[in-house]
């Protein structure tokens, strides 16, 4: 059986990527930072399941504690490491700067050193940001393009990024980045601006909101679907040679449009609800940021599934069941 | 009132000559010391060889950029001018310590623009980039917008520096700077730098004691520059009424090899009779040919390199040989 550690694997893309190794027959390993008293909210449906149940194992623990991973990563005996741990909110990096170069950068470094030093051979995967590139001059970006992060979360990306690609030079590792954009689905944090329009459009069609509060509308961003990205993950370690991919879908999309398909689903015109909150704006907003994944279509043969209008249809009928469930 | 200097790595070869800099410029300058169980202000001695300089205008302060007590000494001091300088500056040893490289370079950094915007002194800031930012070199030579692609843990944690300094100049209006100095040699070199292990080993040679020089890779090609001249760049760097980025470098390139040649030489010596290669010495990776543009601080700051390489070499062999004399002679102190 195959085995595979997954940092992060609480959050949206760690389930995703649990779910996808388990259908593959994976045994899975996956850390967590607090289990609090009830199991992570987006794993509740495998650990319930029996079949998956036995093959998935999780840890409490901190990407930081390097010798509780490093005993983890021993024992699983995993063969693949995803790397998806780390501080995701690209506004709250400005107030923890030290925190997010700790989790992110150091955090980063500190599983390079044990994968390093591992017995056994292992295939690191990590999961990296179109942050790295901040306000690039060129469009669309790829795997060549100049990293010039403008934003704290894009300035420790850029390390870890770099640090990847230093281990595999210099110590022959196989240690890969995946440079992802924007990636969305139903289990995206609330606090990106996808899944704060989706929920909006449905509480306000319930009646339990009656307004929704936003930055620039004219930002656009290039979205894809979390799902098809995960994939992208995996068949970045079945590759022959290690190397280094962005995956995106190569369309801009504005959050002016995000609104439109989300309301609309429900039936309302969001310029009845939606205000302009200049204190929601960043200050160093990247513009143009779209990604080329021509290297993951022509060496992994990768691909986007589903559209954007499906996308954010689907997320928005998701946060109306969901406010039904409530 | 006098100017007042904050340094960083004050004990090393760029903070010596800094401090020393700004002594004679009439500053206050305040150095930060990490503790350690040998003695690390040799480079000092000559200041405090002047007994009125060290006891007005000279402070060390007991501190380290792995540490978060930078804020209150921040608060207290007020420095109108911080000069980021301490550093794990060694490559090699970035590989076999890459954490506590990153602790001290990249996180360090971090702590520090915390620590000033936290306390909301009004300073100018100098952070040291360096040229072995560019790694993989996208273009020769190198400028201010030559992108990096680092080949070391110790560039790597340089370039999150560089940039986390431009974000805080950007987002919170910050006097920051960054020098992304090119290679700088002096008799202050440490000793396991390149350059310095050669002099160093001429002196020896010449005096007979010694007669192998072990080295890694002769055919790194570096732009080797005076780093007394170097610290006044940054110093003027601070000067200028808008903050700014700026490649400070000779512009020419030369082989160790070339410096095995000047430097033994120098001396009467030749060096294929004593060098031997070892591998233990090579870096896991190379970074390509470096070698700076300075045009731009030619232009703004009015600075250009002066030295030459052939004088670099000479003075560094000459004060190794002056050095090794006046140990054996008894005429310096033992350091403890």
């Amino acid at each position: 059986m195959r085995r595979a550690f997954i940092t992060g694997i609480s959050g949206q893309d760690g389930s995703y990527l649990a779910e996808f190794l388990l259908g593959k027959d994976y045994e899975v390993h996956g850390l967590v930072r607090r289990f609090d008293t009830s199991p992570p909210y987006h794993l509740k449906h495998l650990l319930t399941d029996s079949a998956a149940a036995n093959r998935l194992f999780l840890y409490q623990g901190d990407i930081e504690e390097g010798a509780l991973l490093r005993h983890h990563l021993i024992k699983s005996k995993s063969e693949e490491v995803y790397h998806l741990a780390g501080k995701t909110q690209v506004g709250l990096s400005y107030e923890q700067v030290e925190i997010t170069c700790q989790t992110n950068a150091m955090g980063t470094l500190k599983l390079l050193e044990i994968v390093r030093h591992l017995q056994h051979p292992v295939r690191l995967f990590y999961a990296s940001s179109s942050e790295i590139f901040g306000c690039p001059d060129i469009m669309p970006q790829d795997e060549q393009t100049p990293y010039r992060p403008v934003t704290p979360y894009g300035c420790a990306k850029a390390f870890a990024t770099q640090m990847v690609s230093v281990y595999r030079r210099s110590f022959g590792m196989y240690a890969c980045s995946g440079i992802l954009y924007n990636h969305e689905s139903p289990r995206r944090g609330k606090h990106f601006v996808t899944q704060k329009i989706c929920r909006a459009a449905a509480a306000i069609s319930e009646g339990q909101q009656q307004e929704l509060r936003l930055g620039s509308l004219a930002v656009q961003r290039d979205w894809g679907d979390a799902r098809d990205y995960i994939r992208g993950m995996w068949q970045v370690l079945q590759h022959p040679r290690p190397e280094d991919f962005v995956f995106a879908t190569g369309e801009l999309h504005s959050v002016e449009e995000v609104l439109e398909i989300a309301f609309a689903t429900v039936n309302l015109d969001w310029r009845n609800y939606v205000h302009q909150d200049p204190k929601l704006l960043r200050p160093d907003e990247p513009t143009q940021s779209v990604g080329n994944p021509a290297k993951a279509r022509r060496l992994l043969g990768w691909k986007c599934s589903s559209t954007f209008q499906q996308l954010i249809r689907e997320m928005t009928l998701s946060a109306c069941r969901s406010s039904h469930g409530q | 009132m006098a100017k007042k200097a904050l340094i960083t790595g004050i004990t090393g070869q760029d903070g010596s000559y800094l401090a020393e800099l700004l002594l004679g410029k009439g500053y206050e300058v305040h150095g930060i010391v990490r503790r350690a169980s040998t003695f690390n202000r040799g480079r000092l001695d000559g200041i405090y060889s002047d007994p009125q300089l060290s006891e007005t205008r000279l402070f060390l302060h007991y501190g380290d950029l792995g540490d978060g007590s930078l804020v209150r000494l921040l608060a207290r001091l007020q420095p109108g001018e911080i000069y980021n300088l301490g550093a794990q500056s060694h490559v090699r040893v970035s590989f076999d310590n890459p954490e506590y490289t990153t602790d001290i370079n990249a996180t360090g950094t971090v702590r520090l623009l915390e620590a000033i915007r936290e306390s909301g002194v009004k300073s100018r800031f100098y952070q040291a980039s360096s040229s072995e930012m560019y790694g993989k070199v996208h273009e020769v030579p190198q400028t201010e917008n030559t992108p990096f692609q680092p080949r070391s843990p110790y560039a790597v944690s340089k370039v999150y520096a560089y940039w986390i300094t431009v974000n805080y100049r950007e987002a919170y209006g910050l006097h920051a700077t960054n020098g992304i100095l090119f290679n700088h040699e002096s008799p202050r070199r440490g000793e396991g730098f390149v350059t310095r292990k050669i002099t160093r080993a001429v002196a020896h040679i010449k005096a007979g004691l010694q007669n192998k020089l072990y080295l890694g890779n002769l055919d790194a090609k570096r732009d080797w520059g005076y780093a007394k001249e170097y610290v006044e760049a940054m110093w003027l760097m601070l000067q200028q009424d808008q903050p700014d980025d700026y490649v400070i470098a000779t512009g020419e390139t030369h082989s160790v090899r070339e410096f095995l040649e000047e430097a033994f030489g120098h001396v009467g010596l030749d060096w294929s009779n004593y060098v031997v290669q070892d591998p233990r010495y090579l870096r896991p990776t190379e970074v390509d040919l470096l070698i700076g543009d300075c045009t731009k601080a030619r232009h703004k700051l009015g600075w250009h390199p002066k030295t030459t390489f052939k004088a670099l070499v000479k003075l560094m062999v000459d004060a190794d040989i002056a050095l090794l004399k006046a140990h054996r002679e008894g005429q310096i102190k033992v350091t403890s």
